[in-house]
């Protein structure tokens, strides 16, 4: 199978832990190159989040069992992916 | 951060746990209210038991010891059994709230722990806060056979007890970034407050 290199994930959170624990969390994990938390909607008690994860062997398990443990729920898995080299979503005329 | 194998990278490890379980559940805020709000109920109840001695005429060292210390355990007792039955209610409902917002079973994560933690931490806080308090008001009657006169022994405790009031009054008065003589002044009247009430018992 093709190493994964990209996933954003789309993450309901309770407000605590805080974004600043889960960003350096999953950062640690081996084949990790670097995340990126944005939240996009707060609420009284959740938030939801876009969590950017860049890495050249990401292992989608280990990422899910992280966000599960701090009380995150992986709504949909937005974009991703894998191979060689880093493809960006290309811009067609229909978009 | 994964789990060490060397005993001090595991005590490490787990030390950091418990600081980011009482981030989460804010177990250090709500078990320092407990503590000075039950050490406090500890100092003024067992003034109360120093004081019924007194008037009564208890000459006998050990009897006031042995009501002391009774009350202190049933102060200790009670406050383990309320606060667990009150704080496990409260948590469980505050889960269960987060749980259906967030639709997920939050039991097994970070959350769930901490506050099951929570509820072990303040509950022992709660028990053990005005048992203390309650002993250390007792200690010139645990050493009347050195005093000799158990005049002087209900005297002294009910100084040890105002000192532990004023204690109590600047350890609050640290938490809120006042002046804690200040504070210190305002708990040690309460003390005084209820010596005086107690003296108007006197047949």
């Amino acid at each position: 199978m093709g190493n994964l290199r990209r996933l954003v994930l789309d993450v309901l959170k309770p407000l605590e832990p805080s974004i600043v624990e889960l960003v350096q969390l999953l950062a640690d994990l081996e084949g990790v190159d670097g995340v990126n938390i944005s939240i996009y909607e707060i609420d009284r008690r959740v938030e939801n989040a876009k969590v950017t994860v860049e890495g050249h062997d990401l292992r989608y398990k280990e990422i899910e069992s992280v966000i599960e443990e701090n009380g995150g729920a992986i709504h949909s898995i937005d974009e991703v992916a894998a191979g060689r080299v880093l493809i960006e979503d290309v811009i067609t005329p229909q978009d | 951060m994964g789990e060490s194998e060397d005993p001090r990278g595991r005590f490490a490890q787990r030390m950091d746990d418990v600081r980011e379980y009482s981030r989460i559940a804010s177990i250090a805020e709500i078990a320092r209210r407990y503590f000075a709000m039950n050490a406090f109920d500890g100092v003024l109840t067992t003034i109360g038991i120093v004081m019924g001695n007194y008037i009564s005429g208890v000459s006998d060292a050990d009897v006031a010891i042995r009501i002391g210390v009774a009350t202190s355990i049933s102060m200790g007792v009670s406050g383990l059994w309320g606060a667990y039955l009150t704080e496990a209610a409260e948590r469980q409902r505050d889960l269960a709230e987060l749980e259906k917002i967030s639709l997920t079973n939050l039991g097994q994560t970070k959350i769930g722990r901490a506050s099951r933690l929570a509820v072990a931490v303040v509950a022992l806080v709660d028990g053990l806060a005005p048992f203390a308090a309650a002993l250390i008001v007792l200690i010139p009657l645990f050493v009347a056979p050195l005093i000799g006169n158990i005049l002087i022994s209900y005297v002294l405790s009910l100084a040890v007890a105002l000192v532990t009031l004023f204690g109590l009054g600047m350890f609050l008065g640290h938490i809120s970034g006042r002046n804690l003589v200040g504070y210190g002044l305002r708990t040690i009247v309460a003390g005084i407050v209820a010596i005086a009430l107690g003296f108007l018992l006197e047949p």
